[in-house]
């Protein structure tokens, strides 16, 4: 045993109370991940009763998965989906990249009020604001369009996340810059963006689960069939086929692979957006 | 043009984007939301103002009252049960398992945040489905049900918890395992030098170091909770009956099926008022930390 080894044994002793702790955690570790698998199991089954055995699972039948493709309506709220969180994303970033950076690096009267008013809007249930804006929509004849559905997914959460990490771009930097004679816009855009890329990807990934698992905004503003985003979709189609359960699940399954490969590949992004979405206070 | 007014005019024109985008969908609709409540309106023809008509009538709406009740209930038992699990998961994360196993713990754990309410919704209703739902399967085993778990009054809001429960500790626990790795480890060293036991060092390093974050976990899961709609209404719909109706589903139904717009934004109003008071209460709390420091 090395020296490392034996430090490690004295620094946590494993009482009794540690396994049944132990337990607890591998048993909830094993609830949070056997609803998942279990979807991916069923939704390669043909059956409209749950009692199946293994023997009906096949793997190779994508039976569930072509007709959910096949199915028009689903696929174009697929598409529809990819859309608004691309352009969601997209313009998030521009938009409270821009702000931050007046927030952060000008000087203008008021400047630290509106920030607070920023702050303040945070607080605010979407439910409250989301009947107003339906009816703004509605008289401007916006709703069923893209416009509406990525426009309320842009709120003063990205600017304060990208407020804050902005301070660490120094002044001198973008003085330096100014002197030699460079213009504002380039310097937002080749000197400040470059600098925050950290934190834009922190933000796109925000803004993408965001997005992807809106409902009830999208449900409430969406009434033909052609803008239904994936999680409207995805809740008919539990309506329609009640008892297919594998045509159901290898819908979720869709739905669900986009937001896990990217939490699959950029795990580090999504946790520390958590922690500073955290520290807001 | 002065230097210093050239520098404000370019601030100005950064944030003005952000600023229509917040005016126009945030701040300007929370007005009208407050002018709509005072009003009966139904979209087609235009507002007409009866004062206070909608409030009174919130508060005697069974249906409101029986949302309301729900969603208490909801939070009365989702918040505290996820507070104390991801508090206690993440401390013995932290404590015990800083190694592999615990990291890919934590990754797991997570994994029902990412998914959206709606693929959660689906999959639970089916995997608490009374016949032969996953649960009741493993149950049977036990030889107990099998349960009616969404379909009778007594256990369907419970349920519905439950799976809220299991969405969010993932969530916190992140924030929670931060806040741990975040208190100096000196003061642990000195506690060991001195004797004391992990479980006394929870309770008198830990737990205190932890306030504003548990102030921070306790807040937000206090106003998400508030908000609930998506999981009910994706796996019950609100009944059976009137069980699992909450607010946000009362403002929906009332503004969208019903097209009462103001008696929706009168709803919506006191949504917001809970919320208000809820962050008023963890400012006066997160004051009070500050100053006795």
């Amino acid at each position: 045993m090395s020296a490392q080894a034996v430090k490690m044994k004295k620094k946590s002793s494993w009482s009794v109370a540690s396994v049944i702790g132990l337990l607890f955690l591998l048993l909830f570790t094993v609830i949070c991940i056997a609803p998942f698998v279990y979807m991916v199991i069923m939704s390669f089954t043909q059956s409209t009763t749950l009692m199946i055995t293994m023997k009906e699972v096949h793997f190779t039948d994508f039976t569930n998965f072509k007709y959910v493709f096949g199915n028009s309506g689903f696929f174009r709220s697929l598409m529809n989906s990819l859309i608004v969180v691309g352009c969601s994303c997209f313009f998030n970033c521009v938009i409270a990249s821009m702000a931050a950076y007046g927030f952060e690096k000008k000087q203008f009267p008021g400047k630290e009020a509106l920030f607070k008013v920023y702050i303040a809007t945070q607080m605010i249930p979407g439910q409250v604001t989301m009947i107003p804006v339906f009816i703004i929509m509605k008289k401007m004849g916006m709703l069923n369009t893209y416009f509406a559905l990525i426009v309320l997914i842009i709120n003063a959460f990205g600017v304060f996340l990208i407020r804050q990490f902005m301070e660490s771009v120094p002044d001198e930097l973008l003085e330096a810059a100014k002197v030699d004679g460079c213009p504002e816009y380039k310097i937002f855009l080749q000197i400040v963006i470059p600098l925050i890329k950290p934190v834009l990807i922190s933000l796109v990934v925000f803004t993408f689960v965001t997005s992807w698992n809106d409902f009830l905004w999208p449900l409430v503003s969406t009434t033909d069939s052609d803008m239904y985003t994936l999680t409207v979709a995805l809740s008919l189609l539990k309506t329609q086929y009640q008892t297919n359960y594998g045509l159901v699940l290898a819908g979720a399954t869709v739905s669900f692979m986009f937001p896990f490969v990217l939490y699959v590949f950029l795990q580090r992004q999504f946790v520390e957006g958590i922690a500073l979405s955290g520290i807001k206070g | 043009m002065t230097r210093k007014k050239k520098e404000a005019l370019q601030g100005i024109i950064y944030i003005l984007p952000s600023l229509i985008l917040i005016l126009s969908f945030c701040i300007i609709p929370i007005i009208m939301s407050g002018y709509f409540s005072f009003t009966s309106y139904n979209i087609m023809t235009p507002p007409k103002f009866i004062g206070l008509e909608n409030y009174a009538k919130v508060f005697k709406d069974s249906y409101v009252v029986d949302a309301a009740k729900n969603t208490l209930k909801y939070v009365v038992i989702t918040v505290p049960i996820q507070t104390f699990l991801s508090l206690t998961f993440a401390a013995f994360l932290a404590y015990k398992m800083q190694n592999k196993a615990g990291g890919a713990m934590r990754s797991i754990m997570f994994i029902p945040v990412i998914a959206s309410a709606v693929t959660a919704g689906t999959i639970w209703r089916i995997i608490l489905n009374t016949d032969g739902g996953l649960l009741n399967n493993i149950l049977g085993v036990l030889h107990i049900g099998p349960v009616n778990w969404l379909g009778s009054t007594s256990t369907a809001l419970i349920s519905i918890c439950i799976v809220a429960i299991w969405k969010n500790v993932g969530y916190f626990l992140v924030i929670y395992y931060a806040g741990i790795m975040g208190i100096p480890k000196d003061l642990y060293e000195a506690a060991r030098v001195d004797g004391a036991t992990t479980l006394q060092q929870f309770f008198r390093i830990t737990l205190p170091m932890l306030k504003p974050i548990t102030y921070l976990v306790v807040t937000l899961g206090l106003i998400w909770s508030f908000q609930v709609f998506d999981l009910s209404y994706l796996m019950t719909g609100g009944g059976p009956g009137r069980a699992t109706v909450t607010l946000v589903m009362g403002i929906y139904n009332a503004a969208f099926k019903q097209y009462k717009m103001g008696y929706a934004c009168a709803m919506a109003m006191l949504l917001l008022v809970i919320v208000i008071v809820i962050n008023a209460v963890e400012n006066l709390f997160f004051k009070e930390k500050k100053e006795a420091r």
